[in-house]
């Protein structure tokens, strides 16, 4: 239910919006590699945030998994902050959500968004029973040493067809998202 | 001689008042003519006078006459614009009623979705009852994990029991009987445990799936009811 053009759209949106929201700065290196299909039962990391984006038509989940290990740390806890990595990641992965849900609103004007939630990266294999209509799993790599993954997964109600413009210059900040 | 000098002075008197009445006949033919004349110009003139007051009264009359319809038909058209302009008055009424009645209305729609948009403490709670469901799921997790570490521990214990029992030899085979038996059922234990941690993080995707599709949901449905209010204070205050 989800055509080919939706699909590379959400697709698309999606590396926009880890480009622009995951990395620190600005000439921080972002490298995202599409995995194929089997990754998801095989994922290397420990823990997985998720979060949602719902529509009329579709919902999008959008799991970003990580391990915390001191590379990690390092990269995404500033020093001397008494942040933990799971909540700096929080917010960075909800920032880099809210990123997306800001680019899709100007195809779906109703939209919403839930606040993550942190499971075990075991459950990612289980999306399968979601029966989505895109699934994707990416291999995120900053600076050459930060290695994350995320997965997109895509459940429609209805048809979705739409081509996302992405040509845009891409916003240096967007708008926060509380949770 | 005198006779005949009167007689000659009779008709010298006489030639001249014949000739005196010959001229003054002549002369006053002359002024009757005149006088016939100028009456007869005048009767011509007062002829023609006659002839324009008679026309200038049928051009009169004839005026009177349209101007007569015309006064009519202006009448008929003021009654008419009366007519009309009560109709409009009567509609413009209608009109203002309607707009005040859509005000209202418009209103009412306004404060209807912002009572709605409450909806959202709603759909929290069904999230916040997510929380609590996955707090009991990780309480499954951990009762699960202490399961596998018991059935691990009977694995070795029943191997140590196999072992044992193959040093006593032939007084030791019944017993390798129930280790290899316990063995058995630790295996079986194993494989469920793996299918329960499975099964509850199958759990764990598909509550927290539906819970944030839940809360998403409802901050859709909020965002909309703050467009469907925005848009009824925006058509309100135009009617204003």
């Amino acid at each position: 239910m989800v055509t080919g053009h939706a699909k590379d759209s959400f697709e698309g949106i999606f590396k926009k919006a880890v480009r622009s929201r995951i990395s620190k700065q600005s000439d921080d290196t972002c490298e995202i590699e599409l995995l194929p299909p089997s990754a998801i039962n095989a994922t290397t990391e420990e823990h997985a945030v998720i979060l949602t984006v719902s529509s009329i038509v579709f919902r999008l989940l959008l799991v970003f998994h990580f391990n915390e290990d001191e590379s990690t740390r390092e990269y995404f806890v500033n020093e001397g902050s008494e942040a933990s990595l799971q909540e700096v990641l929080l917010e960075v992965f909800n920032l880099t959500c809210g990123a997306l849900n800001q680019e899709l609103l100007q195809y779906f004007p109703d939209l919403g968004m839930s606040t993550p939630y942190v499971l075990s990266a075991r459950c990612l294999p289980h999306l399968l029973g979601l029966k989505p209509d895109v699934l994707s799993s990416y291999a995120i790599t900053i600076n050459g040493h930060v290695r994350l993954g995320a997965t997109l997964c895509v459940c429609a109600h209805a048809p979705v067809d739409f081509i996302a413009d992405l040509s845009a210059v891409e916003e240096s900040s967007g708008e926060l998202e509380l949770f | 001689m005198i006779g005949q000098y009167l007689l000659a002075a009779l008709a010298g008197s006489a030639i001249t008042a014949l000739l005196a009445l010959a001229l003054h006949k002549l002369h006053h033919g002359k002024v009757v003519a005149r006088i016939r004349s100028e009456a007869d110009a005048r009767a011509e003139s007062h002829s023609q006078i006659a002839t324009r007051h008679s026309e200038l009264a049928v051009q009169a009359e004839q005026a009177n006459l349209a101007l007569e319809s015309l006064v009519s038909q202006l009448r008929e058209e003021l009654a008419q614009q009366s007519k009309i302009a009560d109709e409009n008055r009567a509609l413009l009424a209608a009109t203002v009623e309607d707009k005040n009645q859509w005000a209202e209305q418009a209103k009412r729609i306004a404060s209807e979705a912002s009572r709605l948009k409450s909806l959202a403490g709603t759909f929290e709670r069904w999230h916040e009852q997510m929380i609590s469901l996955m707090a009991q799921n990780q309480d499954m997790h951990a009762k699960n994990q202490e399961l596998s570490s018991i059935v691990k521990h009977v694995v070795i214990v029943s191997l140590n029991a196999s072992i044992e029992a193959a040093r006593a030899g032939a007084a030791g085979r019944g017993f390798a009987v129930v280790a290899g038996e316990v063995r058995a059922l630790a295996a079986r234990s194993e494989e469920l445990s793996k299918s329960y941690r499975d099964s509850l993080h199958r759990n764990d995707i598909t509550t927290a799936a539906t819970f944030q599709d839940i809360q998403a949901g409802g901050k859709m449905i909020t965002a909309s009811l703050g467009s469907v209010e925005l848009l009824a204070g925006q058509f309100k205050s135009r009617l204003h």
